[in-house]
């Protein structure tokens, strides 16, 4: 058991916080605040990824066979957390490295793999995720955007909503299922995933004016769009499990009790600064808060020893999920309560932060559904009796 | 970053699994402060207690068998001898080690049955060995043997200048057991609440006693990780987050288990208590959850607007 980093993996922070240093511009911090769908940061993510990948740092955790580096899973963990916490500048594109590229890789055919991949690890592909829909959020399987299956494809109609980056993405990983009438069911087995081009006529995205950032949801519209058959990705009746897989990797793949530390780091800075430091319930309230980033980190960190040792998947991920949640929230309550004035202007970071933390616990699925995973699969519990 | 325990952790936890199968039932007329003498002398027989000092071996190692004793329904020290006895340079004998903070005429966990208490001071320790018939039994409804000094008259005092070592090994040797506690006390919750019924259906498939007990489960697993970082990095700043957060969490932790327990849970033949109430008790140690999170704030950040951290 060891708990502490290798100088390799040192080395390897230090190289990516180096590399920030050099290439994120000296206002970056304002417009970072924008978040990862602003149109800022969406034109930002073009410049700043190829640069990444020609320095091997996109992809490195890609095996060698898609362009990736075949490096061990913590080095593209440590990334993702100093990408993360430096306010996420590869912008909608970490969404790529992380879970859009290895489920294509497991599941693509190898006309998807030649098209898609090449511009995911170049740096140039925005990708959406088209799952949740007005009456289908965390009750993902509840969805009703229906593929008719026609010749060569199909037709898609319906609406997506909470859509992140649909303004300015190239692709959508779209959720949708086959109509009964041409042969689908409510259930699971008639969902499917199509690879939409975000230029298909029949699409309109609507940007939803909201409390947590520029360009981060949308509502998707899509009238009788057709898709072709070759965009399906994996067979139709397989699409739930792909899913699975793909948001294990979703729901721990962004370290944000990462970001939620440095924001505690750099309030206690100016908390010094203003002489507010000295008062004890202060400090204690910041340490509060520093339990729970630490406590997230140490069951973020189980989780990905779990998969850097290859061991089968188990519920572990939701209890880490939930962990980050609590602190997220629990440093954005005690910067809310402490540091008021971060909020009136004073400090777009921690604005950004105020945004990812309210997101926290409803962005990938809520929070809740992580404890109803936690209650069957961790813990074994009973399901409801049917009635 | 490697969570697996190595070759030479498995091997001690897979013969501490053994050794503690006998002791793994709860005791038909269980008394809550009832020292388990039998436990203690196979353990001390083992060498589990003194493994921090065994060559290749560490505080992690000792937070590893302190976090798997405090699982068995029996109440017996370990965390003391195992964190603190051999890092002061003291034999591991004669056992109990008793702990007590600010004055030595405060009560303290199995001081009944200790011959020897180390007392916390602010800047300072002393290991007191109290003279014969002067140490009082307490009664408690706390699940440890509590008693405390009627005087220091004829006390043998040797004095350790290194307090931080003690209350940092204290701290670590808090949340291992506090994370084994949790750990035995949602488990036997957990079988509770699957066999339980009520209005037809398990307890435990009602969502609102399964959020709070998934609840309960990041709990146990985030002291249980903390418990473990902090004996690994034998550090001032991650020994406070992990008492802190332990401590932190005890009153909601412990009130939901015996709200789903319901009456049993209130009674001894319920083995939930000799995991609630040593959790209870642990819960106030070294100032509890606020004291720590203040020591957790100086170490990480500094107590003062100057400050820096060590």
């Amino acid at each position: 058991m060891e708990f502490g980093w290798s100088p390799q993996e040192q080395a390897h922070r230090q190289r990516i916080r180096d590399l920030l240093e050099e290439a994120l511009p000296e206002d970056w911090e304002a417009h970072s605040a924008h978040g990862p769908g602003s149109g800022y940061q969406t034109d930002f993510s073009l410049q700043f990824c190829p640069m990444l990948a020609e320095r091997d740092l996109l992809v490195p955790n890609w095996p060698r066979a898609f362009g990736g580096q075949d490096a061990p899973v913590w080095q593209q963990f440590i990334l993702g957390e100093e990408m993360w916490a430096a306010g996420e500048p590869r912008g909608a594109q970490y969404m790529n490295v992380n879970w859009i590229g290895p489920t294509l890789m497991k599941f693509g055919t190898p006309e998807q793999i030649d098209r898609y991949l090449p511009p995911i690890r170049e740096g140039r592909a925005i990708w959406c995720q088209g799952f949740s829909e007005p009456s289908a959020g965390s009750d993902l399987a509840a969805l009703r955007t229906q593929a008719v299956p026609v010749e060569g494809g199909y037709r898609v109609t319906g609406a997506k909503i909470w859509t992140s980056y649909a303004g300015r993405a190239d692709h959508c990983f779209l959720l949708a299922r086959v109509a009964p009438r041409a042969g689908g069911s409510a259930g699971k087995a008639s969902i499917l995933i199509l690879l939409v081009d975000m230029a298909s006529p029949g699409i309109q995205v609507k940007q939803i004016p909201a409390l947590i950032g520029e360009g981060d949801i949308h509502e998707l519209f899509l009238d009788d769009v057709f898709v072709p058959e070759a965009n399906r990705l994996g067979a139709e009746g397989q699409a739930w499990d792909i899913i699975t897989a793909a948001l294990q990797n979703e729901r721990t793949g962004i370290a944000r009790y990462e970001f939620s530390r440095r924001m505690l780091d750099r309030a206690v800075e100016r908390l010094k600064a203003r002489g507010r430091w000295d008062d004890p319930t202060v400090r204690e309230r910041a340490a509060q808060a520093l339990m729970l980033c630490e406590a997230a980190r140490l069951l973020v960190y189980r989780v990905v020893d779990a998969r850097a040792r290859d061991l089968p998947a188990d519920a572990f991920p939701s209890v880490a999920r939930w962990a980050v949640v609590q602190a997220d929230n629990g440093v954005n309550d005690f910067l809310t309560e402490c540091m008021p004035e971060g909020l009136t202007g004073s400090d777009p970071v921690q604005v950004a932060h105020h945004q990812r933390a309210i997101a926290a616990g409803i962005a990938s699925g809520a929070a809740e559904i992580q404890l109803n995973l936690i209650a069957r699969r961790w813990l074994e519990l009973p399901g409801e009796p049917k009635r | 970053m490697n969570f697996e325990p190595t070759q030479d952790q498995s091997s001690v936890l897979s013969a501490l699994d053994s050794l503690l199968q006998p002791f793994e039932a709860s005791p038909v007329e269980p008394v809550p402060y009832a020292y388990a003498g039998a436990l203690a002398e196979t353990l001390a027989e083992s060498g589990f207690g003194d493994i921090a000092g065994v060559d290749g071996f560490g505080p992690l190692d000792a937070a590893l068998v302190v976090e798997r004793v405090a699982r068995v329904p029996q109440v017996v020290e370990i965390a003391a001898t195992a964190l603190i006895a051999g890092a002061l340079g003291l034999p591991a004998d004669p056992r109990p080690l008793a702990l007590a903070s600010g004055s030595a005429l405060n009560a303290a966990r199995f001081l009944p049955m200790a011959r020897r208490l180390v007392v916390l001071h602010d800047s300072h320790a002393d290991l007191v060995t109290p003279a014969d018939g002067a140490v009082e039994p307490v009664e408690s409804l706390l699940a440890y043997p509590y008693g405390h000094l009627r005087t220091l008259e004829g006390a043998r005092i040797e004095r350790f200048e290194d307090a931080e070592l003690v209350r940092r090994r204290w701290r670590i040797g808090i949340a291992a057991e506090a994370a084994g506690c949790m750990a035995a006390a949602l488990a036997v919750v957990v079988d509770h609440v699957k066999s339980r019924f009520a209005f037809g259906r398990p307890l435990g498939s009602l969502q609102a006693i399964q959020h709070r007990l998934a609840m309960a489960a990041e709990t146990a697993e985030s002291a249980r990780w903390l418990a473990l970082r902090a004996a690994w990095a034998d550090s001032d700043a991650d020994a406070a987050i992990a008492a802190g957060f332990a401590q932190s969490r005890i009153a909601g932790f412990t009130y939901d288990l015996h709200q789903f327990s319901g009456a049993m849970g209130l009674t001894l033949e319920f083995p939930l208590h000799f995991w609630t109430y040593r959790l209870r008790a642990l819960a106030g140690e070294l100032g509890g959850a606020g004291a720590q999170a203040r020591a957790a704030a100086a170490a990480v950040w500094g107590d003062t607007a100057g400050s820096r951290a060590a």
